[in-house]
């Protein structure tokens, strides 16, 4: 998402611009959920921060909007067109979130659902979205981005960013700058006067134990390992032992369970099974609420 | 009733002991090292039981006093200047974990240039800390305001770390009289530490000191200890009167001396304002009304006790000894703050800055202050900020330069 | 011998005390020996960190630990030890605190602290012979800060700050011997990829009392570039090459419990990792992969 916001960023700057643009990182962690924003405006840009009102919100991972803790859409008005990299339809997007707005889809495939250009992807359809960056402006900021990762990975990514454009002719120019907070009639803040409270509730302190499994890092996932019990020979610790998260479990009967609520499909397991017993399996849009077994 | 002469240092060391502290995690640095000396002694002894352990640095030194506080015993450590900066990110830390114990700041000079005498700047470096902050005058009170500051941190109210600062030489090796109260009576205004739910145990997992993510989780975290350290004006007052019953000495947090009918205050922390005082004294003997407020809790901010000290007064003069880099004086500041748009506040105020790195005040530039602060009244015009300093001193310091080679000399040509 | 509980792989636990929802990294190697570590020293503990990757273990409101934990600094969780370790045992002598109520002291640092800013604490309280474990996750980087050059990152290791063709200058301290030097009670290096040997190592470490001290090589994906799944393969690749030697201090000696024989080429550990890349492509820099083979060849010819 950091590539994404630069390259629309730049993409806007080499359009004539002026661009604010950042990632935002909560733990700087592999594979937990990031997210990066960009301000475009003809005048200087004194606003600052997260964007309360987007115009276009992108979700390049669609299991995040499934996370509380992600917040994907956070200010979201009826104005603003959401965009969703997605096997499913924009309709079933717009009823499942109760979206008032525009809803479009990019359609993910076997192929590219772990593409390493969904950045690229993002930026270029949202390049056609705004209506106001040429293909040369985008592919100007293309090239300044990618060009330290390598040959082929600028011309990969010229390849899905054009893509990407062409995609959205349709929708081009759908998204419009909206208004600045109006001082005339703004909804005032909530201010409270902050109690105080004694220590013993104020500290930073935790007052229990392992109250870390409330946080579903299943939700990281893009695969998910599976185990085959015809082909589990039930030694019963190398899986178990080997998973760094504690996401597996050995039952009473040296079956391997795997906590698929944090399971964060590093895929550790599938690769250390001396019996190849554990498949990588893709992960399913729908989450449900158990774990799964062949 | 035991009066005896004892050093500001020997004070502090009796204060831990009849505070009958836990645990001293020390750290050698001029001019507090006597009061580890002594408690160490007192330890092996047998004295005292518990234990003083010598880690390597300060910011090991505060971190070990704040864990052992974390893990709910009482303790008590001691350090100056260059140490408290060396641990500073400690102090910040361990005000945060709301684990309370007190530490003796004996103040000192800070380099650049290395000196090893007395000025606040070190101890005001820790102003925005957590910590609270009292500033003594005499002997007596460092041991005394030791047993207070410890009611102080331990109150639920409060739960911050205290800071009770001596001035170096001035007080730390200098002998004046103190009363030593009675271990029976100072445990009946002292209790035992009650950790409540701070602590480490086996039954009770706990994880402190945590990080947050999130600006509005971390401005709750922080704005609460601001709100106990404000609490703390409230919890000093009661803590102040219960001492003065049990031991008949009364400290207030800010004291009035010979204010009421003043038109002229001098505003000073520590053991110079009992210059500040008998200055006061001569100047009231040559019939002008003058008189002193100082300031000894300086973190929370008495503001109510200020403005009422000075209220009606003419002019302050604010004699700061230490200096902020580019602003000046930091009690004349925290003063101008305090008293902006009060009503009846004085309308001029004067900013001497005296006594860096040790250099005496004489009662001749007290003297010299309070006429300075009368004129200002009478035009209506402050003058800027002054150093106190002489002409006698600068001629000194020009020969001071020339040993130095200021003006370097040509090197002389080899023939 | 001594007598150990873990004769065999059987014998490691099936179910494991570290709570699940961290956020650290997916496959991360530090996590996979932290996860075994706790198994063995279960939940009377009280975990004194240092700041590293895993600082963010602990994140208001969500711990992993059953027992217990406290934050300190970079430089200073072996002081945050003894000051723990000292009140504890001061509430235990004076019968304020019942004795089950007590925990053993643990430092878990990672390898920017322990190499670096935190030797000298570390030093201190090891020379003081506190009473304490002191665990290190080594991924050989600031790992928490972007993977930068530290005083563990190994000779010609990519690094955010050595990403020349050559790598990193420097070479990796000897962070075993510095401690050994001291001749604290226990010194060991472990990996989460040999579970039985880091349990019996940890096992032992918890029944003696004084200085323990053990360093566990933690195959990094985001640091070391290569995909989660690889780190266990690539943790006995360590081990298997001999660029990780598994070796335990006590009272004067130091013992290897696992010697790789025959040693695989140092290059087919290095290949592994996009961190030693450059070291392939575009062209194989012979010399450099030779001067890092003899390096590993001088260390196991004096073992």
């Amino acid at each position: 998402m950091r590539t994404a916001s630069r390259v629309l960023g730049s993409a806007f700057f080499e359009s004539g611009f002026e661009v604010q643009d950042a990632p935002r990182y909560g733990a700087e962690r592999r594979g937990a959920p990031t997210f990066a924003y960009v301000r475009a405006s003809r005048a200087t840009i004194h606003e600052r921060g997260i964007i309360g009102h987007p115009d276009l919100v992108i979700v390049a991972d669609e299991s995040l909007p499934a996370v509380p803790a992600a917040a994907v859409m956070q200010g979201v008005t009826a104005r603003t067109v959401v965009l969703i990299h997605s096997r499913e339809d924009a309709a079933v997007w717009k009823q499942r979130l109760n979206l008032d707005g525009l809803v479009i889809t990019l359609p993910t495939s076997e192929a590219n659902a772990e593409t390493p250009f969904v950045g690229s992807v993002s930026a270029g359809a949202a390049a056609r979205l705004v209506g106001v960056v040429s293909r040369e402006a985008l592919l100007s900021a293309v090239r300044a981005e990618i060009a330290p990762f390598g040959e082929l990975a600028l011309r990969e990514s010229e390849r899905h960013v054009l893509e990407a454009y062409e995609s959205m002719a349709a929708h081009a120019g759908v998204v419009v700058e909206g208004d600045e907070a109006r001082a005339l009639d703004y909804a005032r803040p909530e201010w409270i006067r902050v109690p105080f409270e004694e220590a013993r509730i104020s500290a930073p302190a935790i007052h229990a134990a392992a109250t870390s499994v409330q946080v579903k890092t299943g939700a990281w996932r893009t695969m998910r390992p599976v185990v085959h019990e015809s082909l589990c020979k039930k030694c019963w610790w190398i899986c178990s032992t080997f998973c760094p998260d504690s996401a597996i479990e050995v039952t009473a009967e040296n079956r391997p369970q795997i906590d698929y609520d944090h399971c964060k499909g590093c895929m550790i397991c599938v690769a250390i099974c001396p019996s190849h017993a554990i498949e990588a399996a893709r992960e399913t849009e729908q989450r449900s609420e158990g774990p799964h077994d062949a | 009733m035991t009066r005896q002469l004892l050093t500001g240092n020997g004070a502090a060391a009796w204060g831990a002991r009849l505070a009958r502290v836990d645990y001293v995690p020390a750290f050698p640095i001029t001019p507090q090292t006597e009061i580890i000396e002594t408690l160490a002694d007192w330890f092996d002894s047998g004295a005292m039981p518990g234990k003083l352990v010598t880690l390597e640095s300060e910011h090991s030194m505060i971190t070990a006093a704040g864990a052992a506080a974390a893990t709910g015993v009482r303790v008590f450590t001691a350090t100056s200047s260059q140490g408290l900066l060396y641990g500073m990110e400690m102090i910040y830390a361990v005000a945060g974990w709301r684990a309370p114990f007190v530490m003796v700041n004996v103040s000192r000079g800070l380099g650049t240039p290395t000196t090893l005498e007395s000025d606040h700047t070190d101890v005001l470096a820790a102003r925005d800390s957590g910590f609270l902050q009292i500033h003594c005058a005499t002997c007596q009170e460092v041991l005394d305001t030791i047993l207070m500051g410890y009611r102080l941190a331990e109150d639920t109210r409060t739960r911050l770390p205290v800071i009770v600062n001596l001035d170096g030489f001035y007080l730390s090796f200098t002998r004046e009289p103190v009363e030593i109260p009675e271990s029976r009576a100072v445990s009946e205004f002292l209790p035992p530490y009650d950790p409540q739910n701070v602590r480490f145990r086996a039954s009770a997992p706990t994880s402190q000191g945590v990080a947050v993510l999130g600006g509005s989780p971390y401005s709750y975290f922080r704005y609460e200890a601001h709100l106990a350290a404000l609490r703390g004006v409230e919890v000093y007052d009661e803590v102040a009167s219960e001492f003065e019953a049990a031991f008949g000495r009364r400290h207030d947090a800010v004291e009035a001396y010979r204010c009421e009918d003043a038109d002229i205050v001098f505003v000073m922390m520590g053991s110079f304002s009992t210059k500040a005082k008998a200055a006061v004294d001569e100047l009231r003997r040559a019939e002008q009304k003058v008189g002193l407020v100082r300031i000894r809790l300086l973190r929370p901010f008495p503001v109510e006790a200020l403005r009422r000290a000075v209220a009606g007064v003419g002019g302050i003069a604010v004699i700061d000894q230490n200096l902020s880099m580019g602003r000046g004086g930091v009690l004349h500041t925290e003063i101008a703050s305090a008293l902006y748009g009060e009503q009846d506040a004085p309308r001029m105020l004067l900013s001497f800055i005296g006594g860096l790195g040790g250099r005496d005040i004489s009662p001749e530039e007290l003297f010299e202050i309070a006429a300075e602060t009368r004129k200002a009244v009478d035009s209506g015009r402050a003058p800027p900020t002054r150093l106190l300093y002489t002409a006698g001193e600068l001629r000194e310091i020009r020969k001071l330069q020339a040993i130095a080679e200021v003006e370097r000399r040509e090197p002389e040509q080899k023939s | 011998m001594s007598e150990t509980l873990f004769t065999r792989m059987k014998d490691l636990p099936s179910t494991h005390l570290l709570g699940a929802g961290t956020p650290m990294c997916a496959g991360c190697g530090g996590l996979s020996a932290l996860h075994e570590i706790y198994d063995v020293l279960g939940p009377k503990t009280v975990f004194v960190n240092a700041a590293g990757c895993m600082t963010l273990l602990s994140v208001y409101p969500f711990t992993p630990f059953r027992g217990s934990w406290l934050y300190t600094s970079m430089a200073s969780a072996p002081a945050g030890a003894q000051g723990v370790r000292d009140a504890l045992d001061i509430l235990v002598e004076q019968e304020r605190m019942p004795e089950e109520e007590d925990l053993e002291v643990v430092v878990l640092t990672g390898d920017g602290s322990a190499y670096g800013m935190g030797l000298s604490s570390t030093s201190s309280a090891i020379e003081r012979g506190l009473d304490f474990l002191y665990i290190c996750y080594d991924n050989e980087g600031y790992g928490n800060t972007g993977h930068q050059a530290s005083g563990a990152t190994p000779h010609a290791a990519k690094t955010s700050t050595s990403a020349g063709p050559r790598g990193f200058a420097g070479y990796k301290k000897d962070l075993f011997s510095i401690w050994a030097a001291h001749e604290p009670a226990y010194v060991a290096t472990v990996i989460g990829s040999e579970p039985l040997d880091l349990a019996r190592k940890v096992e032992k470490a918890k029944s003696l009392t004084g200085p323990r001290l053990i360093i566990a090589l933690a195959p990094c994906p985001t640091g070391w570039e290569y995909e989660p799944r690889e780190s266990i393969d690539i943790g006995r690749l360590a081990v298997k090459t001999g660029v990780w030697p598994l070796k335990e201090y006590e009272s004067g000696t130091v013992t290897h419990t696992i010697v790789p024989s025959p040693r695989l080429p140092v290059a087919e550990y290095l290949q592994r990792q996009g961190r030693f890349a450059h070291l392939f492509q575009p062209a194989r820099n012979d010399a450099l992969l030779a001067a890092l083979q003899a390096r590993v060849d001088a260390y196991w010819d004096q073992v």
